[in-house]
């Protein structure tokens, strides 16, 4: 029932959110300022991938938190879904929060496992 | 907030893709090609340049980003010549993107074979047994022995090329109406927003797409 009473006021949503100059100069600010942050985290990420030589475990968890870092400064700010209302907020987020850490463990934990039974099956074969 | 649906849904997909690939990049860890000896190629220059040119690709979707954010600020204060300008660098740097794009796939796909030469091995079938096989196809690549690592390139970037392709479409179809002041007419630039929704996934798929197959 909430969610039809709200879809009434939605096509007023827009206007709700014209702001004047003044508040437009602070907004534009805050992006751009994004905009550094994010530039500055590709090129560290450039710099890491190109140069530096770390075990595999650690660069692979390096560039996963760098890029969550990114993403959160992207869905948070540039698609503004931290001004939006909170029920809509976590029911978009908190999906993938876990999502997440069930891709880590597919990739990380199932597939260095799929990996071992590989191994162990080619051995198996060689050997025989 | 349909829009959000369709994002959410689309992000679902993209992350399966993502899922795979992570699978299938510890399954074969040891026989996985490295990023760093694949993509070393930069227009116009000679010898290696690893990930100089995907850092430029990713610098070009991350600004367009910021010029898009900023169209629909424009919007909020119903500037229309400023949505106008910002939208056609949106634009521009979503060109900019697809074409790098295509000139990437082009040097994956010959390798350091010259167009003829890699003709002759298309037409004659020479890459599936010629060791000296140079580039990338579905079936052999030069670059691992393994046909999955071309595949999953193939797939996830050109799924992730064909996303910014709509994109910059649905960016020139909203060019065009607010041009024509569909959008003044209407009071409001929602429209923008949308859009804008949808670029920024893009670029948010990007961020992924290049930690997980440039860098890692």
């Amino acid at each position: 029932m909430d969610f039809f009473e709200e879809y009434k006021g939605y096509p007023n949503y827009e206007k709700a959110a014209i702001h004047d100059e003044a508040h437009g100069k602070v907004v534009r600010k805050k992006l751009w300022m994004v905009f550094w942050i994010m530039l500055v985290i590709t090129i560290a990420e450039l710099i890491i991938g190109s140069q530096f030589h770390f075990s595999e475990i650690n660069k692979e968890y390096t560039f996963i938190f760098l890029t969550l870092v990114k993403a959160f400064f992207i869905v948070w700010i540039f698609m503004h879904l931290g001004d939006e209302r909170r029920a809509m907020k976590y029911a978009i987020i908190a999906p993938y929060t876990l999502f997440i850490f069930y891709l880590a463990f597919m990739a990380i934990t199932e597939g260095v496992y799929s990996k071992v039974i590989r191994d162990a099956l080619v051995s198996m074969v060689l050997h025989q | 907030m349909f829009m959000w649906f369709f994002l959410v849904s689309d992000a679902l997909t993209f992350s399966s893709l993502l899922c795979a690939y992570g699978f299938m990049r510890h399954k074969f860890a040891g026989d996985w090609a490295v990023p760093n000896d694949v993509f070393t190629h930069f227009p116009f220059l000679h010898g290696d340049h690893p990930l100089a040119y995907v850092g430029f690709m990713t610098f070009d979707l991350i600004m367009s980003s910021v010029t898009m954010v900023l169209a629909v600020e424009a919007g909020h204060r119903l500037n229309k010549r400023q949505v106008a300008m910002w939208l056609f660098f949106t634009i521009i740097g979503g060109f900019i993107f697809v074409g790098s794009q295509c000139w990437e796939w082009y040097h994956f796909i010959t390798g350091e074979a010259s167009n003829q030469q890699y003709r002759e091995y298309w037409m004659n079938g020479k890459h599936i047994i010629d060791p000296h096989f140079q580039g990338a196809n579905l079936i052999v690549n030069a670059y691992t022995q393994l046909p999955t690592f071309g595949d999953f390139f193939f797939c996830i970037t050109g799924f992730h090329g064909f996303h910014v392709f709509s994109g910059v479409i649905i960016n020139i179809i909203m060019l065009i109406m607010v041009l024509n002041g569909v959008m003044e007419k209407r009071g409001h630039y929602e429209m923008i927003e949308k859009a804008g929704l949808y670029w920024h996934f893009v670029d948010l798929v990007w961020v992924f797409v290049f930690t997980f197959f440039y860098l890692l």
